[in-house]
């Protein structure tokens, strides 16, 4: 294989495993919770802001960028302080917008956010050098591990995996736990979850500062690679980029959230990069979006819950798991209470009715 | 006397403004759908008036271009995108993304169209007139009437008129509506037709005042619009017009005051305290348990 294709195929699998993970944590916040957080590209974007400063070292009185907070920490350092950076400001942004308002409310408020986190950052030439942006960013560990210039691409492919390996762990850690079941709860009926015990504003932010979290560091990690990052690069049509994968992709599905990455950001967007030229500038990349736009109410017309669709999980009610229970058939017929006239509603239980009938029905989804 | 100067030109935000927040809520108050697609029909309107000043028809025609262009695009998307979608059972969850993907098309259909350059329309100045401190140009002055004019028409439509009892029906339960024997589709395509009209005004009479636009103008205005109908409440067409003045005002004055670049970061302020200090006033008796109507 050439040199030239190496470098391109490694960097397209960057580019997959940064919104793989991306897509992850949206799908955390959107597919799993129900919050459309329509400035998530705001929280990936701290994250690579956090990144660049906190390896560029101090900034230099006479240069041609200007940041706040320069620093020059170790390899992993700057990384984790991405995830934790997505996920502080996740705190605070999900305190102002994600109060009990309507979900649709939310969505306005959080898209109003990123519309003006874009215009601060710009104006705000002193904090991340406004619509310049940040260049020269160091990537982690080339200067240590002298490799060259394929060996470093191929070594970044293998630790964007790794890392995509983790949040993935984490991830299904969250979504296939009880955790998961409540925040599906919060989703599906917030009335019914909170009637439950559930605190709904608190899973959702659990949620949100998670998303945040994994926002954050696949951030850190696109700007490892890429080296700059300006404000151009995170437009708040960046973040319907990945919510277009995970509605094609299938959402509340972790593997649907990778196809769609896959599907969406990587080979919609690379596939059209070969196009010839046409029309005047920016035509090519306008039509792009117009085609995303499209993509997006094609599938919820046709297909609303993707390619993989969310699994349907199906749960016994609690009695009928009860009845289901070896032990059950255990129960004495009368018992000490069948003697108590209190107790006559017992009767109706079907625990302590005969055991033989309740042996035969073994309810689907049930104890083995 | 920056001050006051600030105020005039804080006025004549204020006018835009009011016109792009009632329109906003006007539909969203008897349709319930957040049309996060506003401000770039907002745009698709100023470009019609560029276009119709294209063909001999410059200056304030670009007004009645731009509105009656506005209310018609705004009909037929209701007709053609929102009300197939409500009617296949979207959720109010599954509206808000495909309002913002209809922005993302029109916004991005405009650039492949006129490309990425800055547009301008003209209309003439005029003398400046200089009243209680403030100058404005006589232009300015004719989009501060228009605002105003289109004010008291709405009023009036809401509170005298059968379209306006109806409207304002069907905004507070359009089921009961219906079955008191509203037609509540022509209602909602009126709701739409209104909406549009408002909205296309405010997108000429912003471009206008802007003095150069591109295709990204409109939506980047949704922050102010927003900041205005949520500090009225959303879906009060009175309480629009009060913020859009609270906040054309208050971000005019910090622009001449502290810095031009911020006057949306002022609106965004005031959207976020008013979110941390009276939510309830979001959360209004109009918003709270409807579903979406078509």
């Amino acid at each position: 294989m050439s040199t030239a294709w190496q470098f391109y195929i490694t960097t397209v699998l960057i580019y997959l495993g940064v919104d793989v993970m991306a897509c992850w944590g949206l799908n955390l916040q959107y597919g799993y919770t129900g919050i459309l957080n329509f400035a998530y590209i705001v929280f990936q974007s701290a994250g690579a802001y956090t990144y660049a400063v906190l390896t560029l070292g101090p900034a230099p009185r006479a240069s041609f960028q200007q940041y706040i907070a320069g620093a020059n920490l170790p390899f992993p350092l700057p990384i984790l302080a991405a995830g934790a950076v997505g996920g502080v400001l996740s705190a605070i942004i999900g305190t102002v917008g994600l109060r009990r308002l309507r979900s649709d409310y939310q969505a306005m408020v959080l898209l109003v956010i990123s519309l003006i986190a874009t215009v601060v950052i710009t104006n705000a030439t002193g904090i991340f050098n406004g619509a310049a942006g940040l260049a020269l960013i160091p990537k982690p560990l080339q200067s240590g591990l002298n490799l060259t210039l394929i060996g470093y691409q191929w070594f970044y492919v293998a630790f964007v995996a790794l890392c995509c390996l983790i949040i993935y762990w984490f991830v299904r850690r969250i979504t296939q736990a009880p955790f998961g079941r409540s925040l599906r709860a919060v989703r599906d009926h917030e009335q019914a979850a909170a009637s439950l015990g559930k605190n709904v504003t608190g899973l959702r932010m659990i949620s949100f500062v998670t998303g945040g979290v994994i926002a954050g560091i696949s951030g850190a990690l696109l700007v490892g690679f890429i080296s700059a990052w300006s404000p151009g690069s995170w437009l708040y049509q960046e973040t319907f980029v990945y919510f277009t994968a995970l509605i094609v992709g299938g959402v509340a599905n972790n593997a649907g959230a990778a196809l769609g990455a896959l599907l969406v950001p990587v080979a919609f967007l690379e596939a059209t990069r070969f196009l010839p030229p046409v029309g005047g500038p920016g035509f090519i990349e306008a039509l792009q979006w117009v085609t995303v736009g499209l993509l997006t109410l094609g599938f919820l017309w046709f297909r609303p819950r993707g390619v993989l669709p969310e699994r349907t999980r199906v749960m016994a009610l609690p009695e009928v798991a009860a009845m289901a229970r070896p032990d059950a058939t255990r129960l004495p017929v009368g018992g000490p209470q069948a003697a108590d006239p209190t107790a006559a509603p017992v009767a109706r239980n079907p625990t302590v009715e005969d055991p033989a009938a309740t042996s035969g029905t073994e309810p689907a989804g049930g104890r083995p | 006397m920056a001050e006051l100067t600030a105020l005039g030109f804080g006025i004549l935000t204020a006018s835009i403004l009011a016109l792009a927040a009632v329109g906003f809520t006007v539909q969203f108050s008897v349709t319930n759908i957040l049309n996060l697609a506003y401000g770039d029909v907002m745009t698709a309107s100023a470009f019609m008036a560029y276009v119709a000043a294209g063909w001999g028809f410059g200056g304030w025609w670009g007004l009645i271009a731009g509105g009656l262009f506005g209310a018609v695009f705004s009909v037929a998307l209701n007709r053609a995108v929102y009300t197939p979608y409500i009617r296949r059972g979207a959720s109010l969850f599954t509206m808000i993304i495909v309002t913002i993907a209809v922005s993302l098309i029109i916004q991005n259909m405009l650039q492949a169209i006129f490309g990425p350059g800055f547009f301008s329309l003209h209309v003439p100045a005029g003398a400046s007139v200089h009243a209680l401190g403030t100058v404005l140009t006589e232009s300015q002055l004719i989009i501060v009437a228009i605002a105003v004019v289109a004010m008291l028409a709405l009023h009036g439509l809401l509170r005298y008129t059968r379209l306006g009892k109806a409207m304002r029906a069907t905004a507070a339960d359009p089921e009961l509506a219906r079955n008191c024997g509203i037609r509540t589709g022509l209602v909602t395509d009126a709701a739409w037709l209104i909406s549009g009209l408002f909205c296309g005004m405010a997108g000429f009479t912003l471009m206008v005042d802007f003095g150069s636009f591109q295709s990204t103008t409109g939506g980047a205005f949704l922050v102010p619009i927003v900041a205005a109908a949520v500090l009225g409440g959303v879906g009060h067409p009175y309480g629009a017009m009060l913020g859009a003045l609270v906040v054309g005002v208050a971000s005019q004055m910090s622009a001449t005051l502290i810095n031009p670049a911020y006057s949306d970061v002022t609106a965004f302020v005031i959207l976020i305290v008013v979110l941390l200090v009276r939510p309830q006033g979001i959360i209004s008796e109009v918003a709270t348990s409807k579903a979406v109507t078509a």
